[in-house]
């Protein structure tokens, strides 16, 4: 495993589009889930220049326990950029034809997905523990009083959120092995939300139930809306079993799918 | 005898094209094994094949015996139709990547580089080397884990005549060492010089197997000038003349079995011409190339 995970960094060691995509993307969720209380301010002071009041005190995003799955929540946005990255990873393997020299050389066609999706593994693995490490430093910071109840309340979002992740790349490698062109595969994986969405509008009226089950839909439910709570509505503050099979056997499907393509195509 | 590469009914079909059919062929230990044909006879196709990037249609082939799979390929040296790198990596992280994918030592690196003579552009960009460079460096990746054999599709194309002489020089200096390799081309000339044994492949259809060797044997050919009016009619009278034909102002006369360029000279000498020119010519196996071709159509 750590073979084929030193083959895939060895691919990506002076290839700048890499580094710069990924140190964007880590800046971009680190820097917007860290600076939110000073968002907040910023907010109050511009509203308060017009008369009314927000009292940031009253709003506790970043109160154990409320600040672990607001930062998830926030930061599963990005997780796009991301994808964008593994649609590149792979579609340049079609287009250098790298991938044809990678099985000549050696690599079996499994070895070859199974290091994306190792690679996939590692991107969603730093993603969470970057964000759990920020929850955690800013929680203790802006949280009054710490209660250790609270601090430890609510983590199962940090598995959940990496599951997220994962079926998110998995489906991103999958689309970049059906369609093997860079350019088509970013634009159909940033249009998948919105053809999923109108499909669901239409599914919606015959049959409610079935929505839960479509991919992207299943992908978003794992973690839900946090902000509800703070209009004083109720929100869903645990996590859905049911959506965790739907997501896993989401992702289960996409890696066999690029693995179905990948062993059946010629190179 | 051992054989390193067994094949036997390799079919592959892309739709209704077959472009290899029915191909069964055995390499021995130690050869150098030319794969001729046309452009689009399947040579590339059936390399693809025994390198497991194309999937074939029907048939079997193993490796040393063994059957196909990725672990004996790591045993192989193999560059397909054009050398294939990551462009921003620069050739010494490129061969960096192969050894590990290839699970061999990179101490080998420098010594591969040595070899093709890139070292000193080893840490430029792919990108940035030209064509001649980008082959070297394909070789150079094939001989990376020591290969016993080496698979060369087509090395020289896009090379500038120097280059070419290069790699026919490291080609041979290969063979020398008891390496198997398997050349294809259609430079006929090229695969003469360096090769064992070849095959000739038309359409996707094995239409001759045989060692090189045989090429040069049968009847001999001689061109013969002489500043003499009369000559054809002196060479039509030589015993051993079959036919005679007039080429670049020579004559080119094709001999009888069990006769050579030294009886034609005798012969002449003994009439009182002495030649200004008397080449005694091989077939070449472009000749037998095109025979073969010509005569299974």
């Amino acid at each position: 495993m750590l073979h084929l995970l030193s083959i895939e960094f060895r691919k990506m060691y002076s290839y700048r589009t890499f580094w710069v995509v990924c140190g964007l993307y880590f800046l971009t969720i680190g820097f917007s889930t860290a600076t939110g209380m000073e968002f907040l301010k910023w907010l109050a002071n511009t509203i308060g220049k017009f008369g009314s009041e927000l009292n940031t005190d009253r709003i506790p995003l970043y109160h154990f326990p409320d600040v672990w799955l607001n930062l998830v929540w926030w930061s599963g946005f990005f997780k796009v950029l991301l994808g964008i990255m593994v649609v590149i990873s792979i579609t340049n393997e079609y287009s250098y034809r790298t991938i044809r020299q990678n099985v000549i050389d050696g690599l079996s066609r499994w070895e070859f997905l199974f290091s994306k999706i190792l690679m996939n593994v590692v991107l969603s693995a730093a993603s969470v523990v970057l964000i759990f490490i920020i929850a955690a430093v800013t929680g203790f910071i802006y949280t009054p009083e710490i209660n250790w109840k609270y601090v430890f309340t609510d983590l199962e979002f940090y598995p959940v959120y990496f599951l997220e992740l994962l079926s998110f790349l998995s489906y991103a490698l999958m689309l970049g092995i059906l369609v093997q062109r860079s350019g088509l595969t970013i634009i159909l994986l940033l249009l998948s939300y919105m053809l999923e969405a109108i499909i669901k509008a239409n599914v919606d009226d015959y049959l409610p139930w079935l929505i839960q089950f479509f991919p992207m839909e299943s992908i978003s439910a794992l973690v839900p809306i946090p902000f509800y709570r703070y209009a004083f509505q109720p929100i869903q503050d645990y996590v859905d079993p049911v959506a965790i099979i739907i997501a896993t056997t989401w992702m289960a499907l996409f890696n066999y799918f690029s693995y179905l393509k990948l062993t059946r195509s010629d190179l | 005898m051992n054989n390193v590469l067994s094949v036997s009914g390799l079919t592959k079909n892309f739709g209704k094209l077959c472009a290899v059919n029915n191909l069964s062929l055995e390499i021995g230990a130690g050869h150098v094994f030319g794969m001729l044909g046309p452009n689009g006879s399947g040579k590339t196709t059936t390399l693809g094949m025994l390198m497991g990037v194309i999937n074939p249609t029907r048939g079997s082939f193993s490796w040393f015996g063994e059957p196909p799979g990725h672990e004996v390929r790591k045993k192989i040296g193999a560059v397909l139709e054009h050398p294939i790198f990551y462009p921003y990596l620069s050739g010494q992280r490129n061969l960096e990547l192969n050894a590990t994918i290839k699970e061999c030592s990179k101490e080998n690196i420098s010594r591969v580089l040595d070899i093709v003579e890139l070292t000193t552009r080893k840490d430029d960009p792919y990108k940035t080397y030209s064509l001649g460079m980008k082959q070297r460096l394909a070789i150079a990746s094939a001989l990376l884990n020591d290969p016993t054999v080496l698979i060369l599709d087509e090395p020289t194309n896009g090379l500038d005549p120097m280059g070419i002489a290069e790699i026919r020089e490291l080609i041979k200096k290969i063979a020398a060492g008891g390496k198997t390799i398997i050349l294809a081309s259609h430079l006929l000339d090229e695969v003469q010089k360096v090769c064992t044994h070849f095959a000739v492949l038309r359409k996707g259809n094995l239409i001759y197997t045989g060692p090189v060797d045989v090429v040069g044997s049968g009847s001999e050919t001689v061109e013969v000038g002489a500043d003499i009016i009369e000559l054809h009619e002196i060479l039509k009278a030589f015993p051993g003349t079959n036919s005679i034909s007039r080429e670049n102002g020579f004559y080119r006369v094709t001999l009888r079995e069990s006769f050579h360029g030294r009886d034609i000279n005798r012969y002449l000498f003994e009439n009182g011409i002495t030649v200004d020119h008397l080449v005694t010519r091989k077939k070449t196996l472009e000749q037998m190339f095109l025979e073969i071709l010509s005569t299974k159509n």
